[in-house]
């Protein structure tokens, strides 16, 4: 029981930097291989805070995604300069910088070392009412914890894509220059969606460090971007329970391949393997993915 | 640091710069005919250098074939695998008109997969190429040619350099003289004109598809045996060259080289500034730069 609320943990993290990744690649049309890094952001500064500063989980988390997004912001402004196959590139490129960063900045990361010991969250509202102080520390109050986050980046996206906001971007994804001519500033609302997206990927950031209590540099490579990006061309791009889909099925196929019985550092190759396969056929066979509405 | 301490150490800077470029020109070589004449940016190349690599530790090494048979076979496979990835994924994808994101992702699994097989049948662990234990044998550069201060070089890093300048005379004579490069000229320039012209285009990319594979497994087999073999050597090398490509001008033979000479610089010069660890940070900044100021390249198109 406990494996399987682990892994519907894990199925809500992946799902929030599905849904946030796909509203840049798959609204947008923005090739954005760089997810991982803004995931590693947010759980950076919230791991920093909570051990080096003992603030209250949620502020953490908020001022996680508050750097998260001026970051993404100056990144998204030089990448909006760029389309198509060199924007995907560019992205690349920060990633390989964030990541060498979460690497290489000792005195504030530990490096290689990793961060361990992150507290989970807790809510102390004891000033207010007597004895309530909530503290998600067992598995199943965290899995809760993580199912509203999932349930409130999924009510946000579903927004965006519905207001006249995501209209535009469907937009600058079949034709910018079209929707330019119409007076639309494109870049600035691919800079918005870049940073939503980004902020988002922070929030599960912080949901992932204070679950696993430890994180290091390892979890946020270019491969976990990738991981991402196949979990949202699965499912589909441009759909948001494609995305959730998407999470599930790659969450969960890794598990299986656990039971057949391959040594461990084999499985773990098996797989990337898998995985790149998988990018290989829907490429060939089924580029919009089990339920999307967008081609790349 | 003071004056006398930087003239010591320069003739060494020049030749690791030297190195690390001809390294990257031949990733970037292969790269960018690739990629001049198919238009995607085909990831994939990477995992194939590794590829080169890991035959020829598996030839020499494991099963102490000769040495230059081993090389090329290794080469050869390298080759084959590029073409046969071209039979069964790029090319019906390219008969399709996929876009080139399309044919980004696809090339994203070929390297996330090749790479995880080549770890799965080798470990992922470090392997050196090289028979012989022990230092390498060293040539002193320097006092001969009249500096003051003097680097060293070992044989490898000197055939690097060589390979890497016949690699690139070779690739520019063959586009430039033979009936093979005319025609690769002209579907780089345009493919279906070229179509109607009566070329056959299949055929003709994946000469290409061979080429270009065969001098990625060949950049791998050299860094094999200067410094050692990774299962995911290919993507560091593959970024590399990648960005040499873009540095230099994409599509364009000599402006790769001339990116990837002045990345190894601009890499060595400033892991000496700073610290070893951002070279990948450093070259990034590099792409970043060039993207940003002169998207085209050195040498533009």
């Amino acid at each position: 029981m406990e494996y399987l609320i682990h892994l519907a943990i894990l199925i809500g993290i992946y799902g929030i930097l599905g849904l946030s990744l796909n509203l840049v690649v798959g609204y947008t049309g923005l090739l954005s291989i760089t997810h991982a890094a803004f995931y590693g952001l947010g759980a950076y500064v919230t791991a920093i805070l909570l051990t080096g500063f003992g603030v209250n989980f949620f502020l953490a988390m908020l001022v996680g995604v508050i750097i998260t997004a001026i970051l993404s912001l100056i990144i998204g402004a030089i990448l909006s300069r760029f389309r198509g196959d060199y924007y995907a590139l560019g992205s690349f490129g920060f990633n390989v910088i964030l990541f060498s960063i979460f690497l290489n900045w000792q005195e504030v990361t530990r490096g290689p070392l990793g961060i361990p010991g992150i507290a989970r969250p807790e809510i102390d509202l004891r000033f207010m009412i007597q004895d309530l102080r909530i503290v998600f520390s067992s598995n199943w109050s965290f899995l809760i914890l993580t199912a509203c986050f999932l349930l409130l980046c999924y009510l946000l996206s579903r927004f965006i894509v519905n207001s006249s906001f995501g209209r535009v971007l469907k937009a600058i994804r079949e034709d910018e220059a079209a929707i330019q001519v119409f007076g639309y500033h494109t870049s600035y609302y691919k800079l918005t969606i870049f940073v939503i997206g980004a902020a988002l990927a922070a929030v599960a950031g912080a949901l992932f460090a204070s679950y696993i209590t430890f994180i290091d540099p390892s979890t946020f490579t270019l491969n976990e971007s990738i991981f991402i990006l196949a979990i949202i061309i699965l499912g589909g791009l441009a759909s948001n329970r494609g995305a959730l889909l998407g999470a599930v099925a790659l969450v969960l196929l890794p598990e299986a391949l656990r039971f057949v019985g391959f040594p461990s550092d084999i499985a773990a190759q098996m797989r990337q393997v898998v995985y790149g396969l998988l990018l290989i056929i829907l490429m060939l066979y089924r580029p919009q993915g089990l339920v999307g509405e967008y081609r790349l | 640091m003071g004056y006398s301490e930087e003239v010591e150490i320069l003739p060494q800077l020049i030749l690791n710069s030297l190195i690390a470029g001809a390294i990257y020109a031949l990733v970037a070589l292969g790269f960018n005919l690739i990629y001049g004449t198919v238009k995607f940016f085909d990831l994939g190349y990477g995992a194939l250098a590794a590829v080169g690599g890991y035959v020829t530790f598996f030839l020499y090494k494991q099963l102490g074939f000769n040495l230059y048979f081993s090389v090329l076979a290794a080469v050869l496979t390298a080759g084959l695998i590029g073409v046969i990835l071209n039979w069964l994924i790029y090319g019906p994808l390219r008969r399709r008109r996929a876009s080139s994101m399309v044919l980004l992702v696809a090339s994203l699994g070929v390297l996330t997969a090749l790479q995880a097989v080549i770890a799965i049948l080798f470990t992922s662990q470090f392997q050196t190429l090289s028979r012989a234990a022990g230092a390498q044998k060293v040539f002193e550069v320097g006092p001969s040619i009249g500096l003051g201060a003097s680097g060293v070089i070992t044989g490898v890093q000197l055939v690097i350099i060589l390979v890497g300048a016949v690699i690139m005379g070779g690739l520019a004579f063959l586009l430039r003289y033979t009936r093979f490069g005319r025609a690769v000229r002209a579907i780089s320039d345009d493919e279906e004109v070229a179509k109607i012209v009566g070329l056959n285009t299949s055929k003709i990319v994946a000469g290409v598809f061979f080429i270009g594979s065969a001098v990625a497994g060949l950049a791998g087999i050299l860094v094999g045996f200067d410094t050692g073999l990774e299962p995911t050597m290919g993507l560091s090398l593959l970024l590399k060259g990648v960005i040499a490509a873009i540095v230099g001008g994409v599509g364009n033979v000599y402006g790769g080289v001339l990116g990837a000479l002045l990345l190894g610089f601009v890499e060595n010069f400033g892991i000496w500034q700073i610290s070893g660890e951002w070279k990948d940070a450093i070259a990034f900044g590099l792409l970043l730069v060039f993207l940003l100021f002169r998207p085209r390249g050195i040498l533009q198109k």
